[in-house]
C-alpha cells in the first residue's frame, strides 16, 4: 500500500471517529433516542432553551430529550426514520459546514453551548429554504417538547384550565382506544349527571397534572 | 332517554376482530369524517342496510392529550407530519372516528354564491347554486346545532380582530360552527374535553347507529371490488390502532359503495383498485389546497389566550381577492413554533404569549395545482404541488392585512413570521416593508388542512370523475362523498360544503339503491 493510500485511510479513520465515536451508553429508560440522537437532541434543547434564562427552566430541566422519546414511539415508522435523518443531518452537518471558533469541525453535540446557538441561528437565516425547514423541524420538536413541560406552560401562563368532561351518549359506545368494549367507562346514569356549561373562568383552577405540584 | 347499547346499531373496535371475516350490506360507506358520517346517517334513515368503515379508533375523552406534538402523533396520518412535494408544504389528515371532525375547529361556513356560479360555469353544473345546495346546509345545521360563536366565549384574542376590523372598515363575524354549549377552552385541536364541539363520532355516527348502522372502526379498505360497471363491494385489512400493524382481512359485499376517504384515498383507493371510474383520466388530479399562514399579535395588556373559542371570528371581506381572514388558537406548543429567536431572547418571546393573538389567512389558490399518487404500495400519498407566485402573492397581501389589523387593534408588537423580513415590527409604518417587498412563496410558513380537487364533479364524464349526485361517470352504483369531488376551492372552510353535497348524494343513492 502506498504513502498516499495509507494516509487517505488514516484520514477516513480519523473522520469517522469524529463522526460517530464516542457518545457513551445508551440511556435504558429510553426507548427511541439512541446514544448519539439522545446527545444530539440534548445539545440542541440546551442551546434553544439554556439556563439562567427568563423562564426558570432550560431545555434540560424541561425534559425535552425525553419527551422526544416519548414523541418519536408514539409517530409511524416511516415519519420516525425522517425524524432521525433530521437529527443525522444536524448533527453531522458541521463536519462539512464549520461551526464559528478553531474547534469549529466537531459534530454539533461536541461543539460549545455558544458554538451550538450559531450554528442554529445560522440554520435559522439561511437564505436556503430548505435549511430553514430542517431548522423550524428540529426546533418545532424541540420545542414542543419544551411546552409539554406543565412547570414551563405554568410559568408562561398558558397551562390549561381544568374542565369536567360531561357523559354523552358516545361514551356508551366507545372503550378507551386498545381496550375492549367491556371497559366502556360509562353507563346510563352517568349520562344524567349535570355538569357546568358556562364559559371557562380564564382565572379558574389548573388541570390536575398542571398544577404547582405537578412539577 | 334510550340506553345506545339498546340500539339497532352497533360499532366494533380494534379487540373484537380475531379472525378474517365476510359482511354484506345495502351500502358500504368508507370513511367516517364528515361527509361520510352524514352519508352513513342519511342511507340509515331512508331505511338502508349501512355498514361504515374507518381505518381510526374511536377516541374518548381519555384518549385526548393535551400535549400538542402527542396529540398529532396519535390523530394524524404519518404523525402530524406529511407534506407535499414540489412547494414543500405539510399538510393534515385525521385518522380517527369522526376523521378531521374530531380536531378541527368546527367552522361550518357555506360557500358563497359567487364561487358556486363560477363551479357550474368551469364544471358544466346545473344543480348545484346556493340555492340547490341551501335545504343541504339548514338541515345539518338543525342537525348539529350549528350557530355563531356567542360573544361570551370569544375571548379577548378573538375579539381584538373583531376590533381592529371594525376600525379599518373591514366586515367580520363570528364564526358559525357545529358547537354546542362551547365553554371557550381552545381546544378544538386536540379534543373537545367539553364534549361541546359536535364531531361525527357523538353526532352523526351514534345518531346513524341509531338507526341500524353498523360501524367498523380499525379497519382499512385496500381494495374496491368491481365487476364490469359495478361495484360489488371492498376489501382490507384490520389494523392497530396507532402502529397500523395489520390484522385480520375483511370483505364487504353492497349494493352501492360511497366511497368518503378523503381527497388523497380516495383517489389512492380507485388508482389501485384497477383504475377504477377513470376513463376521463382526473383521479388523482387537480390537487388544491388552501395554504395558509399566521400572524402572531402581542398587546399591551394580558389576552389569557387560554380562555375563548379556537377561531371564534372571521372576515370574509377579502374573499373575491382570494383570501380568507381568521382568528386562530392552538396547542402553545405548536403556536411558539412560530416566535423568533434562539436561548433567552426566545425564552423572553415565550413569556410574552399571553399578551398574544394569532390571525391567520387562508388563500382560495386557484392557479396553484398538483396531483397525488399512492407512494409505493404503501397507501400513503405522494403528492406534487406548486404554489404559484400569483397565489403566493395574495397571500403575501393577506400578511400585510393581518399585520395592519393588528396595529389597528392596539398591538404593539408583530410577529409577521415572513424570512427576509424583520421577526418583529413594532409600528404600521415598520410593516410597510411587508408591502413593499412581498414576500414570495418560499419565505412564508405555509400549512395546510383545506384539500380537494382529486377526484372533480364535472357534468361533462371526458372531464371529471363523478357527475352532480357524485356517482361515479364510469360505474353504476359507485359514490364519491368527500371533498375530493370539488371542482374549483370554496374559497372558504370546505367541511360544511363537503357534507352538504355528501347529503344530496346520499338521498340520491337511497332512492336508487
Amino acid at each position: 500500500m502506498t504513502v498516499p493510500a495509507l494516509l487517505a485511510l488514516a484520514l477516513l479513520g480519523w473522520a469517522l471517529l469524529r463522526a460517530l465515536a464516542g457518545y457513551g451508553r445508551r440511556d435504558p429508560a429510553l426507548c427511541q433516542l439512541s446514544a448519539r440522537e439522545y446527545a444530539l437532541v440534548r445539545g440542541a434543547a440546551e442551546a434553544t432553551f439554556p439556563p439562567g434564562g427568563p423562564i426558570p427552566l432550560s431545555g434540560i430541566d424541561a425534559k425535552i430529550p425525553e419527551h422526544v422519546d416519548r414523541y418519536l414511539a408514539a409517530l409511524p415508522a416511516r415519519t420516525r426514520v425522517l425524524i432521525r435523518l433530521l437529527f443525522v443531518l444536524i448533527e453531522h452537518a458541521t463536519l462539512f459546514f464549520k461551526a464559528p471558533g478553531w474547534d469549529g469541525f466537531r459534530r454539533f453535540s461536541a461543539l460549545s453551548l455558544e458554538q451550538r446557538m450559531a450554528v442554529l441561528e445560522g440554520w435559522a437565516r439561511s437564505k436556503i429554504q430548505l435549511r430553514r425547514l430542517a431548522f423550524q423541524g428540529l426546533r418545532a420538536v424541540l420545542t414542543m417538547g419544551y411546552f409539554a413541560c406543565p412547570a414551563v406552560l405554568r410559568a408562561i401562563g398558558l397551562a390549561p384550565l381544568a374542565i369536567e368532561t360531561p357523559v354523552v351518549d358516545a361514551d356508551l359506545l366507545y372503550p378507551p382506544i386498545g381496550q375492549p368494549r367491556s371497559a366502556i367507562l360509562f353507563g346510563v346514569e352517568d349520562r344524567a349527571r349535570t355538569v357546568a356549561r358556562l364559559p371557562l373562568d380564564p382565572r379558574g383552577p389548573l388541570q390536575p397534572g398542571y398544577g404547582e405540584a405537578s412539577g | 332517554m334510550s340506553d345506545p347499547r339498546s340500539w339497532p346499531g352497533e360499532v366494533r373496535v380494534f379487540s373484537d376482530y380475531q379472525n378474517d371475516f365476510t359482511d354484506s350490506a345495502d351500502v358500504v360507506v368508507v370513511g367516517s369524517g364528515p361527509c361520510g358520517a352524514v352519508a352513513a346517517y342519511e342511507l340509515a334513515a331512508a331505511g338502508k342496510r349501512v355498514v361504515l368503515l374507518e381505518e381510526g379508533p374511536p377516541f374518548t375523552p381519555a384518549d385526548f392529550e393535551l400535549d400538542g406534538a402527542l396529540s398529532m402523533a396519535r390523530t394524524m396520518r404519518e404523525g402530524g407530519l406529511r407534506f407535499t412535494m414540489g412547494h414543500v408544504m405539510p399538510t393534515m389528515q385525521a385518522i380517527a372516528l369522526g376523521g378531521g371532525s374530531l380536531v378541527n375547529s368546527a367552522m361550518c361556513i357555506r360557500c358563497p354564491d359567487y364561487r358556486l356560479e363560477e363551479w357550474a360555469e368551469a364544471a358544466d353544473l346545473a344543480r348545484t347554486s346556493r340555492r340547490d345546495l341551501e335545504p343541504h346546509y339548514d338541515a345539518i345545521t338543525e342537525f348539529l346545532g350549528i350557530a355563531p360563536t356567542p360573544d361570551e366565549v370569544q375571548g379577548p384574542r378573538n375579539l381584538l380582530f373583531r376590533d381592529g376590523c371594525k376600525a379599518l372598515g373591514y366586515s367580520s363575524e363570528p364564526c358559525p360552527r357545529n358547537v354546542v354549549h362551547c365553554r371557550g377552552s381552545g381546544e378544538c385541536f386536540t379534543g373537545c374535553r367539553a364534549r361541546a364541539k359536535q364531531s361525527m363520532d357523538i353526532s352523526y355516527v351514534p345518531a346513524a347507529m341509531r338507526l341500524g348502522a353498523r360501524v367498523l372502526t380499525s379497519v382499512r379498505v385496500e381494495e374496491l371490488l368491481s365487476n364490469g360497471r359495478r361495484v360489488t363491494g371492498v376489501a382490507g385489512r384490520v389494523v392497530a390502532p396507532f402502529s397500523g400493524a395489520p390484522g385480520p382481512r375483511f370483505r364487504i359485499e353492497a349494493k352501492a359503495v360511497v366511497l368518503a376517504a378523503g381527497v388523497l384515498a380516495t383517489p389512492l383507493l380507485l388508482q389501485r383498485s384497477g383504475n377504477l371510474a377513470n376513463a376521463s383520466g382526473q383521479v388523482g388530479e387537480h390537487l388544491q389546497f388552501h395554504p395558509g399562514t399566521s400572524v402572531l399579535g402581542f398587546f399591551p395588556d394580558p389576552v389569557d389566550p387560554v380562555f375563548g373559542a379556537t377561531q371564534g371570528y372571521q372576515s370574509l371581506h377579502f374573499l373575491r381577492e382570494g383570501f380568507k381572514l381568521e382568528t386562530l388558537w392552538a396547542p402553545p406548543g405548536v403556536l411558539a413554533v412560530r416566535m423568533p429567536g434562539l436561548g433567552h431572547a426566545f425564552q423572553q418571546q415565550l413569556l410574552d404569549m399571553r399578551y398574544a393573538s394569532v390571525f391567520d389567512a387562508i388563500v382560495s389558490c386557484d392557479l396553484s395545482e398538483g396531483r397525488v399518487r399512492e407512494r409505493g404500495k404503501s397507501l400513503q400519498p405522494e403528492m406534487r404541488w406548486s404554489f404559484h407566485p400569483d397565489d403566493a402573492a395574495i397571500l403575501a397581501r393577506a400578511v400585510w392585512v393581518m399585520t395592519e389589523i393588528f396595529f389597528a387593534a392596539g398591538a404593539r408588537k408583530v410577529v409577521p413570521g415572513v424570512a427576509g423580513h424583520p421577526d418583529e415590527m413594532h409600528s404600521l409604518a415598520e410593516a410597510e416593508a411587508l408591502r413593499q417587498r412581498p414576500p414570495r412563496a418560499g419565505d412564508m410558513v405555509c400549512a395546510s388542512t383545506h384539500v380537494f380537487g382529486t377526484a372533480r364533479m364535472h357534468g361533462d364524464a371526458r372531464r371529471g370523475v363523478v357527475d352532480e349526485d357524485g356517482k361515479a361517470h364510469d360505474l353504476d352504483n359507485l359514490y364519491i362523498a368527500d371533498t375530493s369531488i370539488f371542482p374549483l376551492s370554496p374559497s372558504v372552510n370546505p367541511m360544511f360544503t363537503g357534507m352538504a353535497l355528501a347529503r344530496r348524494s346520499a338521498l340520491a343513492l337511497a332512492d336508487r339503491v
